[in-house]
C-alpha cells in the first residue's frame, strides 16, 4: 500500500541543537570535506539548521529552521532531470537514482530550498572510519548528486518488517535518523494519507506552513511557525 | 529565380584565374606563418585537455562552482559558443533567401564559424557533467538500462536541439563546398589529389548536380531557419525552465536568439577581418561587406539593449524579494562593474562607432566586433552567476570563483576552436570560389550551366561551367 | 600524445581507485574466525552508555556485522565481526528519553577514529616532543608496575596522583578505591567547565551538593542566567525534551522563557526574551526581581529557608536592589526588571537557572546564591515544574567520584600544579586518564611546567592530546563502545539511575580496558590495594556494585540475581521506581553568613582592555574534547555557523566603528596573552563583550584538530572563584587590533549585516 511519507518540523520546539545533522551524517554516509573544500561552500549537510537573525542588538532574535529537501509532490528537480535519476516514486518522495546520475547538476539549480549536494570529489574515510559506515545506505563517488532521501532505507525495511508479519505500518513506526534523535520532538514523520496520524493532525494546525510556497511546489515537509509568548514581545 | 545585378561596391571584377589562384593559394601553399600559428593554439590549448582529464580523475572539486553555483563558466561558455554559432548558417541562409549577392564572398566563414562553434561549445555540456564518461545516457536508444532519457528536461531537448542544428549546418557547410573541392581535386596531385578526390564525392560539375546542389541549398536554407531559432531558444529554455530568480523569464527565448545572433555577426566581421588580412583576400572582403555586417550589427546592438532593458525593468518593477537580491548584485553588488562593462562593451562602444557611417570602416566594425564579443561573454557569465549565487533561502547564497581549470579548458576550447578554424582556412577555399565566379555572371550557374549544357550536349569540365582555360 | 597522456591519466586514476578497494595484501593473508555470530544485513541494537560527557545518557547502539582490520592474538588481521553503525538514545532511559545530542551522535566517531592510540606506547624521544615506540602490554605493565610499587608501601615519603576527567559510577569508585592503596594519593578530576560553584551554592542554599534537575515539561515560565541548558550545559538532552514540552503539547500552555546573558548563545536564540545584562550581574537582576516579589508580597522571605538566608538583606525585602538601584550596574531597565518579576508572579510554577558564565566571575558564588534564593521564593525547589536533585542509586559502593571530595583527597589541577612546582609535594608517578589541562587551563596556572616536573607520567587515554604528550608510558584505553561502560547521571531524571552496558563491539586495537587494568594492577600489587578492589574483572564490580538494586522497586524486576544482571544489561541500566528514595542531602554549612552583594572582578584595567572576554563552550567541541571528531569539526556552530576553526564574535555595530569587517583578522590581547582569529560580527553580542568558542586551538590532537584555530582558554588570567578555587574563566578583559585578513570557514554564504535576511521574508 502506498503511503505519502511527510514530516512535520515545529519550530517552535526547534532549538538549533543540530542532533539531526549529525544523526543524518552517521545513519546516510555522508562525507566530510574538509576545511578547504567546507570554506568554498561544498560541506555536505542533507539537514541543516539555517539561522536567520531578526532586529539589532539589544532587541535582536535568532530564528532557526532545519532545512532539508522538502520532498515536493511538484518538484522542479524531477523534470528537469534527463537522466530520471531524480524521480518521483510511489510513495510520492523524490528518490534519487544514484547510477543513473551523470551529475548535470540541473536539479540542484532548479531546487528552490537549494537542498541538493554534490559529490565534489570522491568522499574520503580515514580509516578505520570507513568501518561506521551503514551498510544499508550505498556510499556516492566523485560526480553524483545527493540528497536527504527521508531515510528511506528506514522506511524500506519497515514495510518489509509491516509485510512479513503481514500487517499495516504504524503510525510513527518509521522514523528517520532526524527524526529518532530530534532531543525536542520537533520533527515528526508519518503518513499523510492517513488522516489520524501524528503528522495529518499537526499538519492542520493553525501554525502550518510550508517553505517558500509561494513557488507551489506542493512540498511533504510542513513547518510549524514558532510561537511567541503571552503577547510580550 | 530573379537575376540580380551586383551594385559596384560589391563587384569582384578580377578573371576567374585570378580567383582560382587566390583563393586557392592557401591550400597549395604553407607558409611558415601557419606553423607557428598552430604550434602556439597547440600549445595554449593542450593544457586544457589535460585539466579536462584531471577533472575526470580527481572529480568536479576541480572547478570553481560550488554549492549553491553549481553553473558556472562551462555553461556561459557553452551558452557563448551556441551563441556564436548563429553568425553563419542564420546569416547565410537569410542572405541566400533574400538573395544578396553581396553574400557570396561572406557565406563560408561565416557558415564554418557556425560548425566550429557548434562543435566546440557543444563540448561544454559534457565537460560540465560529474561523469562525463556516461554523457551518451543523454541520447535515446533502446539500452540495456532499459530506460529512456527525460524528454521533459530542458537538457534533453539540448541534445536534440544542438545535434539537429550540428549535423544540418554541417550539410549546410559542406554541400557547396563540394564544386570547390572538385576544383581543388582536378589541381593538385599525388596524396592531396587522394583526398580532395574522396572529399569531391566524385563532383562532375553535371547540370542536374548543379540544379541538386541549388535545390538542395535552398531547402536548407530555408529548414536551417527555425532549427537555428529554436536551438537558442532551447539554451534559453535550460535557464527560463528553472524556477530560479532571473532565470524564470518569458523574455529569454527572444532574448538568447538576439543575442546570439548578435555576438554571431560579431564574432564573424572579427573572422573575416583576420581572413582579409591573414589570406590577402582585400579584394573580395571589402569594406562594403563590413560596413553591411556593421549595418546588421548596430540594428542588433539596438535590440540587445531594448531585451535587456525589458527585462531588467520587469524584474526590478516587479519588485519580487527573492530576484532583487540577484538584482541589485548585478546592478549595484558585486557584478556591477562586470555589468557596466558589458553594456559598453555591447552598446556605449560599438554604437556610436556603427551609428556613425564615417567610423564604420573595416577598422571601426573591427574593434566594435571585438568589443561585443567580450561583452556578450560577460551577458553570458552574468545570467549564469549571479542568479545561482542569490536563491531563496538567503542563508544558501554563495560566491563563485572561477578556478584555473574552469579557465584553462575556456583558453583550450578557445584555441580550439581557432584551431579548427585555421585548419579549415587551409583546408577548404574560405570563400565559395564557384559562387564567387558564379556571381560575376548574370544568370545564377545552374540555369546558365543547364542550357549550356543542353545547347551542346556535351559533358562539361567537371568543376565551373565557365571554365575554358 | 594527447590521447596517450589522457590514457595515463585515466589509468593512474583507475589504479588509484583499485588500490583503495582493496587493503594490503599482507594483511589479507590472515583471516579470523569471526567473533561473534551475526547475521550479515541484519542489525542489532544493543544497549550502550554515552561516554561524550559527564550527564550519563543512556544509549541504544546498532550494530551489524562488517569485515575490520583488527589486533588479535598477537597478530593483525581482518575479521568478520559486529560493528557500531549508529548511536541513538535509549527510549527507556530516564535521563536521555530516546534521544541524544550532536555530540553524544559523533561518539561512534571517537571509536573508528584514525588517531586514536592502537597499542601501548614508550616515550623515546625527549619529554612533549612525542616520540613514542610502540611496546608490549606486558613490557608496559612492568614498567608500571615498577613505578607503582615503591610508592604502594606504607609510609611511603613520596606519592601519586591521579588526573582524570570527572569520572561518574563505578570507574570512579574503582578509582578511587585504587588509590585508597597508596599513601597521600591524590585524586586529580579537571573539567574546564566545571561546575563546582553551582554544587557547592546548591549544597549552602538547599544541602544538595549536585548539579539539579530542571522539570520543564511542566513549568510555565523559565528564566535563565547565563546556562546553555539546551547546548552544552549539565543533561542538554533531559532539559531539551522537557523543553519540547514547555513549548508545546500542552493544550492552551506555551511556556515563556527569558534567557539573561550577554552573548546570545543556542540556548538564548530560543528565548522569548533576550536580556543581555553586563557580564557579572545576573545574581544582581535576579535579586532585583526577588525584590519586586518581596515588595508586592509574592511569597515569603522567611519562607525560603536557607537559600533566602544566604543572601544579605533578604529578611528585609532586599532594599539594596530595587530595580531601580541595580539597572546602572546591570544593564537593565527598571521597568524591564519589574515587569520580568511580574511575569514570574503571574505564571506559575516557574524556574529559575543559572550556569555557564555568570558563574565563571569571581563572584559567581554570591550569582549563584542570589538565583537559588529566587528558586526559593519562586517555590519551585522539589516541585513539578521546578528544580531538583535526583537521587542517588542505593549501590553497594559508594556512589561517584563528587562524593569522596569530602574526604580531602582531592586536589584540583591548580592546587597540584602549584605544590608541584613548590616542592611541597613530591609526586613521583602522574596516571593520566582523559584529562587535557595543559590544554585547558591558562598558562598562568603553569600545568605543563608542574607535569614537566613529575618523574614519570603514564597516561590511560585513547589519544595523544596536549596533555598526554607529555606521558612516557601510554597504555590505550578501549573506546566506550568496546568496554563496559556505567554512569550515574548526577541530574537530568526526578528518579535514581544507574547507566550500565556492555562492551557494544569488541575492540578494534591492542587497547585494554581501564577498569579492568586497575584490577590488574591491584591484583600484582597485592596489599592495600588488592583488599580494595577484589574483583577478577570490572564486570563483576559492576555486577556486585548493583546487586542491592535487585530489592529496590526499579525498572527491572527478576526473580534471582542472574536475571537481574542479565536484564540490567538489556536495558542499559537501572532506575528506581521507589518514591521513597530522595536525595542525599547534607546541611547547610556555613548558612549562618549570609552574601553581600560582590562586584565581579577582571582581569586587566577597562582603560587598556576595554572588552569583556567571554569564551564559551562550543557546540560541537564542548570543551575542545571532541575537536578530534571530523563530523564536529564540519558541524556548523549554529549561530555563527563557523567550521573548522575559531573565530570572534564581535557586536556588529561595535565592528562598523573600529572598522572591522567580517573576516578581518583580530588579536585578540589580555594582560596574559595574545591569540589571532577572524573577526563574525553578530547583532547577537553586547557591545563590550568578545566572545570566542572555546574547543580549537589545539596543538597536538590528531589530524582533525591539530593546528586548528586559536584556544581562547591561553589568554585567561588565572582568575579564579574564590571559596571553590574553580577557573572564573569570564573573568578576563581584552582589547582587539586588527592584524589583517583571516579566513572564516561559515555554513551560510548569506549576507553578513544582520537585517538583510528580510530581503526573502
Amino acid at each position: 500500500m502506498a503511503h505519502r511519507w511527510a514530516m512535520v518540523i515545529d519550530l517552535d520546539r526547534c532549538t538549533g541543537c543540530e542532533t539531526c545533522m549529525a544523526a543524518c551524517h552517521a545513519e546516510n554516509n555522508i562525507a566530510t570535506v574538509d576545511a578547504k573544500q567546507a570554506a568554498r561552500g561544498r560541506a555536505m549537510h542533507w539537514i541543516h539548521v539555517e539561522r536567520y537573525w531578526e532586529g539589532e542588538f539589544p532587541n535582536v532574535r535568532a530564528r532557526f529552521q532545519p532545512v532539508l529537501c522538502q520532498q515536493c509532490d511538484a518538484a522542479p528537480c524531477e523534470p528537469v532531470c534527463p537522466t530520471y535519476a531524480a524521480y518521483h516514486n510511489e510513495d510520492g518522495l523524490n528518490a534519487q537514482v544514484y547510477n543513473r546520475c551523470i551529475g548535470t547538476r540541473y536539479c540542484a539549480n532548479a531546487c528552490p530550498y537549494t537542498a541538493r549536494y554534490f559529490n565534489w570529489w570522491n568522499p574520503v574515510w580515514d580509516k578505520p572510519l570507513q568501518l561506521q559506515l551503514n551498510p544499508d545506505v550505498s556510499v556516492r563517488e566523485a560526480g553524483i548528486m545527493e540528497k536527504c532521501t527521508f531515510c528511506n532505507q528506514r522506511i524500506v525495511a519497515t514495510e518489509i518488517q509491516a509485510k512479513a508479519e503481514n500487517r499495516e505500518v504504524q503510525d510513527g513506526e518509521v522514523k528517520p535518523a532526524c527524526v529518532q534523535s530530534c532531543p525536542t520532538t520537533a520533527m515528526v514523520f508519518g503518513d499523510l494519507d492517513d488522516p489520524n496520524s501524528q503528522v495529518s493532525r499537526l499538519a492542520r494546525s493553525m501554525r502550518a506552513t510550508t517553505l517558500l510556497s509561494e513557488l507551489g511546489t506542493n512540498p511533504k515537509v510542513i513547518y510549524l511557525e514558532r510561537e511567541s509568548s503571552h503577547g510580550n514581545d | 529565380m530573379a537575376t540580380t545585378s551586383i551594385a559596384p561596391e560589391y563587384a569582384i571584377d578580377i578573371k576567374p584565374d585570378q580567383i582560382r589562384q587566390d583563393l586557392l593559394r592557401p591550400i597549395f601553399q604553407t607558409s611558415r606563418r601557419f606553423y607557428v600559428l598552430v604550434f602556439f593554439l597547440v600549445a595554449i590549448g593542450l593544457p586544457g585537455i589535460f585539466l579536462y582529464a584531471n577533472q575526470m580523475s580527481e572529480g568536479m572539486g576541480v572547478a570553481g562552482i560550488t554549492r549553491p553555483i553549481f553553473w558556472g563558466i562551462y555553461i556561459a561558455n557553452f551558452v557563448f559558443w551556441i551563441g556564436i554559432s548563429h553568425a553563419g548558417t542564420l546569416i547565410s541562409a537569410i542572405l541566400r533567401l533574400v538573395n544578396a549577392t553581396w553574400r557570396r564572398p561572406v557565406t563560408r566563414c561565416a557558415e564554418a564559424i557556425t560548425v566550429f562553434a557548434l562543435a566546440i561549445g557543444a563540448q561544454y555540456p559534457i565537460i560540465h557533467l560529474g561523469r562525463s564518461w556516461l554523457f551518451f545516457w543523454l541520447m535515446p536508444y533502446p539500452s540495456e538500462r532499459g530506460i529512456w532519457p527525460n524528454f521533459r528536461s530542458p537538457l534533453c531537448w539540448d541534445f536534440f536541439a544542438i545535434s539537429t542544428y550540428l549535423t544540418g549546418s554541417t550539410a549546410f557547410l559542406l554541400l557547396p563546398i563540394i564544386p570547390d573541392w572538385a576544383v581543388v581535386r582536378d589541381r593538385a596531385s599525388g596524396f592531396r589529389k587522394r583526398i580532395y578526390t574522396i572529399l569531391a564525392l566524385g563532383w562532375r560539375g553535371t547540370p542536374r548536380e548543379w540544379h541538386r546542389l541549388e535545390v538542395a541549398m535552398r531547402i536548407m536554407a530555408v529548414a536551417i531557419l527555425p532549427v537555428a531559432i529554436s536551438v537558442h531558444t532551447i539554451v534559453s529554455w535550460d535557464f527560463a525552465m528553472a524556477p530560479v530568480p532571473m532565470w524564470h523569464s518569458t523574455v529569454f527565448g527572444p532574448y538568447f536568439v538576439a543575442g546570439a545572433i548578435f555576438s554571431g555577426i560579431a564574432a564573424l566581421i572579427v573572422a573575416m577581418g583576420i581572413l582579409r588580412k591573414a589570406l590577402h583576400l582585400e579584394e573580395y572582403l571589402k569594406p562594403s561587406h563590413f560596413s553591411n555586417l556593421g549595418k546588421l550589427l548596430l540594428v542588433m546592438s539596438l535590440l540587445w539593449v531594448y531585451f535587456i532593458f525589458a527585462e531588467r525593468l520587469t524584474v526590478w518593477y516587479g519588485n519580487q524579494p527573492a530576484e532583487m537580491a540577484a538584482f541589485w548584485s548585478i546592478q549595484r553588488g558585486r557584478f556591477a562593474g562586470l555589468f557596466w562593462t558589458m553594456v559598453s562593451c555591447n552598446f556605449l562602444i560599438p554604437f556610436p562607432i556603427l551609428a556613425i557611417k564615417k567610423l564604420r570602416t573595416i577598422t571601426g566594425t573591427m574593434i566594435a566586433s571585438s568589443t561585443v564579443v567580450v561583452g556578450m561573454w560577460l551577458e553570458r557569465f552574468l545570467i549564469v552567476v549571479p542568479p545561482l549565487e542569490h536563491k531563496y533561502l538567503p542563508y544558501e547564497w554563495g560566491t563563485y570563483h572561477p578556478s584555473v581549470t574552469e579557465i584553462g579548458i575556456a583558453i583550450g576550447t578557445l584555441c580550439g576552436m581557432i584551431l579548427l578554424y585555421v585548419l579549415f582556412a587551409k583546408l577548404v577555399p574560405i570563400i565559395s570560389i564557384w559562387e564567387l565566379k558564379g556571381g560575376q555572371h548574370k544568370k545564377p550557374f545552374a540555369e546558365q550551366a543547364l542550357s549550356a549544357a543542353s545547347r551542346s550536349g556535351v559533358h562539361l569540365d567537371s568543376t565551373l561551367p565557365s571554365t575554358n582555360s | 600524445m594527447k590521447r596517450r597522456t589522457f590514457l595515463k591519466l585515466s589509468a593512474v586514476g583507475g589504479a588509484g581507485a583499485a588500490l583503495a578497494g582493496c587493503g594490503h595484501q599482507a594483511e589479507q593473508l590472515i583471516r579470523f574466525i569471526p567473533d561473534e555470530t551475526l547475521i550479515p544485513g541484519v542489525a542489532t541494537w544493543k544497549s550502550g552508555v554515552c561516554a561524550q560527557c559527564s550527564a550519563g545518557c543512556g544509549m541504544q547502539v546498532r550494530v551489524m556485522q562488517g569485515d575490520a582490520e583488527v589486533f588479535r592474538d598477537g597478530q593483525f588481521g581482518v575479521v568478520k565481526m559486529g560493528l557500531a553503525k549508529k548511536l541513538a538514545g535509549n527510549p527507556d532511559h530516564p535521563v536521555s528519553r530516546g534521544k541524544l545530542c550532536v555530540r553524544g551522535e559523533a561518539g561512534l566517531q571517537v571509536t573508528f577514529n584514525p588517531d586514536r592510540i592502537k597499542h601501548p606506547l614508550k616515550r623515546t624521544g625527549l619529554r612533549g616532543a612525542g616520540q613514542f615506540t610502540q611496546i608490549s602490554w606486558d613490557e608496559a605493565v612492568q614498567e608500571l608496575l615498577a613505578h607503582l610499587q615503591p610508592l604502594a608501601a606504607p609510609q611511603a615519603a613520596v606519592s601519586l596522583a591521579f588526573l582524570t576527567r570527572p569520572l561518574g559510577g563505578q570507574r570512579g569508585v574503582l578509582v578511587e578505591r585504587f588509590l585508597s592503596g597508596f599513601d597521600g594519593a591524590r585524586l586529580v578530576p579537571f573539567e574546564l567547565f566545571d561546575d563546582a560553584v553551582l554544587r557547592t551554592a546548591n549544597r549552602r542554599s538547599f544541602g544538595y551538593e549536585q548539579l539539579p534537575t530542571f522539570d520543564l515539561a511542566h513549568c510555565s515560565y523559565v528564566i535563565s542566567f547565563g546556562a546553555d541548558f539546551l547546548g552544552t550545559w549539565n543533561s542538554p538532552v533531559a532539559q531539551s525534551v522537557g523543553y519540547g514540552t514547555l513549548r508545546q503539547n500542552r493544550s492552551g500552555i506555551r511556556g515563556k522563557f527569558v534567557q539573561v546573558e550577554p552573548r546570545m548563545s543556542q540556548t538564548g536564540a530560543n528565548a522569548d526574551e533576550w536580556v543581555a545584562a553586563h557580564p557579572g550581574t545576573e545574581g544582581l537582576l535576579a535579586l532585583g526581581i526577588a525584590h519586586v516579589l518581596l515588595k508586592e508580597h509574592f511569597g515569603h522571605a522567611e519562607a525560603t529557608g536557607s537559600a533566602g538566608m544566604q543572601i544579605d538583606g533578604w529578611r528585609e525585602g532586599l532594599p539594596e536592589y530595587s530595580p531601580e538601584a541595580i539597572a546602572w550596574k546591570t544593564g537593565v531597565a527598571p521597568e524591564t526588571t519589574t515587569r520580568l518579576a511580574h511575569e514570574i508572579a503571574a505564571q506559575s510554577p516557574a524556574l529559575a537557572v543559572v550556569g555557564g558564565a555568570p558563574l565563571a566571575h569571581t563572584n559567581g558564588m554570591f550569582t549563584a546564591l542570589a538565583v537559588n534564593a529566587l528558586n526559593a521564593l519562586l517555590d519551585s525547589v522539589g516541585k513539578p515544574g521546578g528544580l531538583q536533585f535526583t537521587p542517588r542509586p542505593p549501590l553497594s559502593t559508594s556512589g561517584s567520584a563528587q562524593d569522596i571530595s569530602e574526604e580531602g583527597k582531592v586536589d584540583s589541577i591548580r592546587t597540584l600544579a602549584q605544590q608541584i612546582l613548590s616542592g611541597q609535594r613530591p609526586i613521583e608517578l602522574l596516571l593520566l586518564y582523559e584529562a587535557n589541562p595543559v590544554f585547558a587551563t591558562p598558562p598562568g596556572w603553569q600545568v605543563r611546567e608542574a607535569l614537566e616536573k613529575v618523574p614519570f607520567i603514564a597516561s590511560f587515554g585513547t589519544f595523544i592530546d596536549e596533555t598526554s604528550r607529555l606521558a612516557d608510558l601510554i597504555l590505550p584505553d578501549h573506546s566506550s563502545l568496546e568496554s563496559w561502560i556505567d554512569a550515574a547521571p548526577e541530574s537530568g531524571a526526578a528518579e535514581a539511575v544507574i547507566s550500565v552496558a556492555p562492551p557494544a563491539m569488541r575492540p578494534l586495537h591492542d587497547t585494554r580496558a581501564l577498569p579492568d587494568l586497575l584490577l590488574d594492577l591491584a591484583r600484582r600489587l597485592g596489599g592495600r590495594t588488592r583488599q580494595a578492589l577484589p574483583w577478577k574483572s570490572y564486570e563483576e564490580m559492576l555486577q556486585a556494585a548493583l546487586a542491592p538494586l535487585a530489592h529496590h522497586p526499579g525498572s527491572v524486576s527478576a526473580k534471582d540475581s542472574d536475571e537481574f544482571w542479565k536484564k540490567v544489561q538489556e536495558q542499559g541500566g537501572w532506575w528506581s521506581t521507589d518514591a521513597s528514595l530522595v536525595p542525599k542531602a547534607k546541611a547547610p554549612a556555613d548558612s549562618s553568613r549570609p552574601m553581600k552583594n560582590q562586584e565581579p572582578q577582571f582581569a586587566g584595567p577597562a582603560a587598556e582592555y576595554p572588552f569583556y572576554f567571554l569564551p564559551y563552550a562550543s557546540q560541537p567541541f564542548f570543551d575542545g574534547r571532541h575537536a578530534n571528531l571530523p563530523w564536529m569539526q564540519e558541524m556548523p556552530e549554529v549561530l555563527s555557523t563557523g567550521m573548522w576553526g575559531t573565530w570572534v564574535e564581535i557586536n556588529a555595530r561595535t565592528a562598523a566603528t573600529l572598522q572591522i569587517e567580517q573576516g578581518d583578522l583580530l588579536e585578540v590581547a589580555s594582560p596574559n596573552g595574545k591569540v589571532r582569529a577572524p573577526a563574525l560580527l553578530s547583532p547577537g553580542i553586547a557591545p563590550d563583550v568578545i566572545a570566542m568558542p572555546a574547543g580549537q586551538g589545539h596543538e597536538d590532537y590528531g589530524r582533525y584538530a591539530s593546528g586548528r584555530g586559536a584556544n581562547p582558554i591561553k589568554i585567561l588570567a588565572p582568575q579564579v572563584e574564590p571559596t571553590t578555587g574553580s577557573l572564573a574563566w569570564a573573568g578576563t578583559r581584552v582589547n582587539i587590533t586588527k592584524v589583517g585578513k583571516g579566513e572564516l570557514v561559515l555554513l551560510t554564504g548569506g549576507p553578513t549585516e544582520w537585517g538583510a535576511e528580510k530581503v526573502t521574508r
